[in-house]
């Protein structure tokens, strides 16, 4: 008796009328294809929806920085390499070896060699004073 | 062997003259399966369109595992899951109202004293529409779309037992449901 139930209920469902298909149906889901294929009036074109990305933005910012601090690396080296030596041979035409003396503020203000420091640290005091 | 085989290879390749095809083949059943598992909410017809154009953009990812109908059927299913998902709030107020008897009158209604086959199919969409959603989709799928009990089984993630089981109460309640044409088809036979 369930099993005839059973049976029954599933051909009352089977025997259900087919629905009524609008006879625009086809052409309604080719223009929506359609225009989920193209960009919408009134929206940005494509070509412009990655300016407004903040993570386009993101990437390329990281990038603009990274060559940034290339360039400034090469920038400091650069100099360094080239000018070294002349400021080195610059400063040594202009001290005077022995005429360092720490008491003398205005000393302090121009370059000395190292063995015009090393000759006032080991000279003794007031040596240089007597100047 | 899947009848569709050669159309979705076709509009896999681009053919949208396969594609319209399809479309034709399927739009009936798609109709029906947005209508019932929307319980005659009102938006089976776009529903219905959408089920089309995501097939449309996924069907180069169809790998011919299972016919193409079937593989149709899980993408509707998706779709009409996923619209209850965004307004599920709606559909819970619009429920509450049809148990309390306060849903709007179906347009569908005037038209029931004169046309005999609408009356007939809005009495099904009516029982089915009962159903708690775990067992109206399997019974729909077996009894309307006439799926196999294995397909259903995949396209629901359950096992078969658990697919018949469910398809047996689900009848069982459609019984005193369909009572009034129960009596007639009695009478016919």
């Amino acid at each position: 008796m369930e099993h005839d139930e059973q049976e029954l209920v599933a051909a009352l469902l089977r025997s259900t009328p087919p629905p009524d298909v609008r006879g625009d149906f086809l052409a309604r889901v080719n223009a929506r294809i359609d225009a989920a294929a193209r960009p919408r009036s009134g929206e940005p074109a494509a070509g412009w929806l990655p300016l407004v990305d903040f993570r386009v933005w993101t990437l390329r910012l990281a990038t603009a920085a990274v060559a940034l601090a290339l360039v400034a690396l090469f920038w400091r080296a650069a100099p360094s390499a080239a000018g070294a030596p002349a400021v080195e041979s610059t400063a040594a035409a202009v001290t005077p070896a022995s005429t360092f003396s720490p008491a003398c503020s205005s000393d302090w203000q121009r370059d000395v060699s190292g063995d015009a420091l090393l000759d006032a640290a080991l000279s003794p005091k007031g040596a240089g004073d007597a100047r | 062997m899947d009848p569709d085989r050669e159309l979705v290879a076709a509009a896999a390749a681009g053919s949208r003259e396969a594609f319209d095809e399809l479309v034709r083949r399927h739009q009936g059943a798609m109709l029906t399966l947005a209508r019932v598992l929307t319980a005659g909410r009102g938006d089976a017809d776009d529903l219905a369109q959408d089920v089309f154009v995501r097939a449309w953009r996924s069907l180069r990812t169809f790998r011919g595992d299972s016919a193409f109908r079937t593989w149709l059927h899980r993408v509707a299913i998706n779709v009409v899951r996923t619209s209850q998902a965004k307004d599920g709030r709606w559909r819970r107020l619009f429920a509450a109202a049809r148990e309390s008897g306060e849903a709007p009158d179906d347009p569908a209604d005037e038209a029931e004293g004169v046309d005999a086959v609408l009356a007939r199919r809005q009495l099904i969409d009516r029982a089915l529409a009962a159903l708690p959603d775990e067992l109206r989709l399997p019974v729909t799928l077996r009894d309307l779309q006439g799926l196999e009990y294995k397909d259903i089984a995949a396209l629901l993630d359950v096992p078969i037992g658990t697919v018949e089981s469910r398809i047996f109460r689900a009848r069982q309640r459609l019984r005193p449901l369909l009572e009034p044409l129960w009596n007639t088809t009695n009478r016919n036979s």
